[in-house]
């Protein structure tokens, strides 16, 4: 084949670009610290990122969800609590007054301290996280109890979210199911607490009215049986905190091995790409130099 | 014969090689000049005389001076230069809008409805709190967006193309009028004298310009001219001296229709599939095209969906949701928030219009996103986004190859060219030099002549 200087210079010029272009890539490639910087980079596998990406961002917002949910539990769990220690209270001190009392004093003190506890479950019942009341159901932005009549301003809603794809989980108590026993699915038990309260003040009399023997017999075990109601209450809401503190570290160690994959795919190999740059730069710098050398060759230099 | 007649000879040759040295230089000067094809001096003896009963010769003579020039490598050049035309035209339109879906960085279309449903599963922990409506709204609003831009720049790039159809167009004409003018000063040409090389080569190389844009087919006629036809269709684009012309028909504004008027035909439409001209015209009507329809079957299917939803719960105030994008959007264009959607109260969470912190409605928005509601029940959103993205990605990944392919084919062809018909400056010097010393040996010849002649006349005195 003939050979002109012309088509050595194309050919450089067409090697040249093909060593600058590679020296490009592997410079964005190691500069970016991507493998990946566009979708036809490698269509197959960015598909893949775009994927993960999506799942690691609903991963994002099941764990804000969780967040979420763990602090309106808490905060439920609070508020159970104290209504269970109050519960505790009223027990211990209706053991000390079983069979009513004839002393006017301590019939008045006893009397006293039931309208107190009372009035401390109403309270916690009224807890609010935010401006949401927490025993409200989905009708929360008024109190949904109120400390003289016994009647529920919220409704029976127990509200679920979403903690993870298709899986629900209830986060709240509704103050019906709590306290006045009533709705199914779950039921914590069927005893109206704040009824029990009143007959409880009514039984034990006060300074005038004497103590009711047999009345206080029959609040009592219905003290009994609100206190069962709220403990049930408590251990439901501290498994429903157990299960989404399990869904969480699920969700962190499935988001920990999407992020590895992502890695995986896009992390550059670095030591294998400053080989290859080293001998890629070898190659360049050869081409050019042999370019230089070649092109500078011509007869006429020995015409004389 | 006599001392004349070898001094006649001299003669002849002091001419021939001059007229060879210039050919050196006429190839040495076009060394750079694109499409030259080197020329070289044929020599053949002078007719012969009988002397003394012995045939002799009477020196040089140029029988042609020719091109060197293959027909088969023209044909093939034309070709790849059509192919490679259609694949870099589609292939740099196509990088063009890769960024625009690039996702990669998890930012984009996909990103903004990841983050939309996102905030339904916030409104569903506190479904009457503002600031988590309002986020409902603003993300609404910046998936709008996200889909304004990608629409907006998908449809100027068809309108680019579209308005690049003028200069093309153009480009094609005055291309075909050139080579029209050039057949005639060949046919001129080489009626009266030789070979005519320097216009063929210009002609040649216009042949091959011609061929990126359109598809064509020629024929090297025995006068000379070159005749070239359409591929699409076959139409003759030039007879002889005579061009035909492309022209658009511009009706509408947003979709050119290219006509052609054949040599001795009337005004036709045509649809050039190949070449530049072929590759802006699919990327106009097929492919950028089809892009932009998936975009709007999203964003379509976001709309009526999230809308049925939406209706089917109630407000803050207890009223039916309205739809929460506009009903009236077509597409991703117009894609956009209801207008009637003016306050945070109207996002419908609750599925009931007694209990307003019911947050029923706002997780079955929220689970929207997993669904597959795309692609005939097949695809979710974001599988449906990353699928667009990822056939983008595949086409510009194809194209680019292609490209690089037809280069490596165009590089070789043009070598096998240059080296048939490229200038080499080592060979032409070497002939300069030759011709050099011929030059001086045909003088020499004259001047051994006059000293014989001087002989002769000093005998005589």
């Amino acid at each position: 084949m003939r050979v002109t200087a012309n088509m050595s210079a194309d050919s450089s010029i067409y090697n040249i670009q093909q060593g600058r272009k590679r020296l490009d890539k592997l410079q964005e490639t190691i500069s970016s610290n991507q493998n990946i910087n566009r979708p036809s980079d490698d269509p197959i596998s960015s598909r893949l990122l775009l994927d993960i990406g999506d799942k690691i961002k609903a991963s994002d917002q099941y764990n804000t969800n969780m967040v979420n949910a763990t602090t309106w539990m808490k905060i439920a769990d609070t508020a159970l609590s104290g209504m269970n220690d109050t519960m505790l209270q009223a027990r211990t001190i209706m053991n000390s007054i079983i069979s009513g009392s004839s002393d006017p004093t301590q019939r008045q003190l006893v009397h006293n301290q039931l309208i107190e506890f009372k009035k401390q479950i109403v309270d916690m019942a009224n807890t609010q996280y935010g401006d949401q009341y927490v025993f409200g159901g989905a009708n929360n932005l008024v109190p949904p109890f109120n400390e003289t009549d016994n009647t529920y301003a919220g409704d029976g809603t127990e509200r679920q979210i979403e903690i993870a794809q298709g899986a629900t989980q209830t986060i709240s108590v509704s103050g019906d199911r709590l306290l006045q026993g009533v709705g199914t699915d779950p039921s914590y038990g069927s005893t109206d607490v704040l009824q029990t309260f009143d007959d409880l003040i009514a039984a034990v009399g006060d300074t005038t009215t004497p103590s009711d023997a047999a009345a206080i017999d029959t609040a009592v075990q219905s003290l009994y049986l609100a206190s069962r109601q709220i403990i049930n209450a408590v251990n439901t809401n501290i498994s429903r905190m157990v299960r989404v503190d399990n869904m969480s570290k699920l969700n962190v160690n499935n988001k920990n091995t999407l992020i590895g994959i992502a890695g995986n795919i896009q992390n550059p190999d670095l030591v294998k790409l400053g080989v290859q740059l080293s001998s890629e730069n070898n190659a360049f710098q050869a081409s050019l130099a042999s370019t230089a050398k070649l092109s500078q060759l011509s007869l006429l230099d020995y015409l004389k | 014969m006599g001392l004349s007649a070898a001094m006649e000879i001299g003669k002849n040759g002091l001419t021939i090689y001059r007229v060879a040295s210039e050919v050196t230089g006429e190839n040495i000067a076009n060394v750079n000049t694109p499409g030259y094809s080197r020329q070289r001096i044929i020599l053949e003896t002078a007719p012969p005389t009988t002397v003394n009963g012995f045939p002799l010769g009477t020196g040089v003579k140029i029988a042609t001076v020719e091109r060197y020039y293959d027909s088969l490598l023209q044909q093939q050049l034309v070709n790849a230069q059509t192919t490679q035309g259609y694949d870099t035209a589609k292939s740099n339109v196509l990088q063009q809008i890769e960024p625009v879906f690039n996702e990669v960085a998890n930012d984009g279309i996909g990103a903004a409805i990841s983050k939309f449903f996102g905030t339904w599963q916030d409104l569903t922990v506190n479904p009457s709190g503002t600031p988590e409506r309002q986020s409902v709204i603003t993300n609404a609003q910046i998936l709008a967006d996200n889909f304004h831009t990608v629409s907006k720049a998908l449809s100027n790039t068809i309108s680019i193309q579209n308005a690049s159809l003028v200069p093309i167009v153009d480009d094609i004409n005055a291309t075909l009028a050139n080579i029209a003018q050039l057949n005639g000063q060949i046919r001129t040409t080489e009626l009266v004298s030789g070979n005519a090389n320097e216009t063929r080569d210009q002609r040649d190389q216009l042949v091959r310009d011609l061929s990126k844009k359109i598809g064509i087919s020629f024929t090297e006629n025995s006068d000379g001219t070159t005749d070239i036809m359409f591929t699409d269709g076959g139409a003759s684009l030039v007879t002889g001296s005579i061009s035909g012309a492309f022209s658009l028909d511009t009706t509408n504004p947003n979709s050119f229709v290219v006509q052609l008027t054949p040599v001795g035909g009337t005004l036709t439409t045509v649809s050039p599939t190949t070449g530049q001209l072929g590759a802006t015209i699919a990327l106009r009507d097929t492919i950028i095209p089809g892009y932009l329809s998936q975009v709007d079957a999203l964003a379509t299917t976001i709309t009526t969906q999230v809308n049925a939803q939406h209706t089917a719960g109630f407000d803050l105030n207890g009223n039916p949701g309205l739809p929460l994008f506009d009903p009236a959007a077509t597409g991703a264009a117009t894609f956009g928030l209801n207008p009637l959607i003016i306050s945070t109260a109207q996002i419908a969470a609750s599925s009931s219009a007694l209990i307003t912190g019911d947050n029923i409605n706002a997780q079955l928005i929220s689970k929207l996103q997993g669904q597959k509601l795309m692609s005939g029940g097949t695809l979710t959103f974001n599988g449906y986004i990353g699928g667009l993205e990822s056939k983008i990605g595949l086409d510009v990944a194809s194209s680019k190859t292609t490209v690089s392919q037809d280069e490596a084919f165009s590089k070789q062809l043009t070598a096998l060219r240059e080296s048939n018909s490229g200038v080499s400056l080592d060979e032409e010097l070497t002939n300069l030099v030759k011709y050099q010393r011929s030059y001086q040996a045909s003088a020499k010849l004259i001047t051994t002549a006059t000293d014989m002649m001087d002989i002769v006349i000093g005998l005589i005195r």
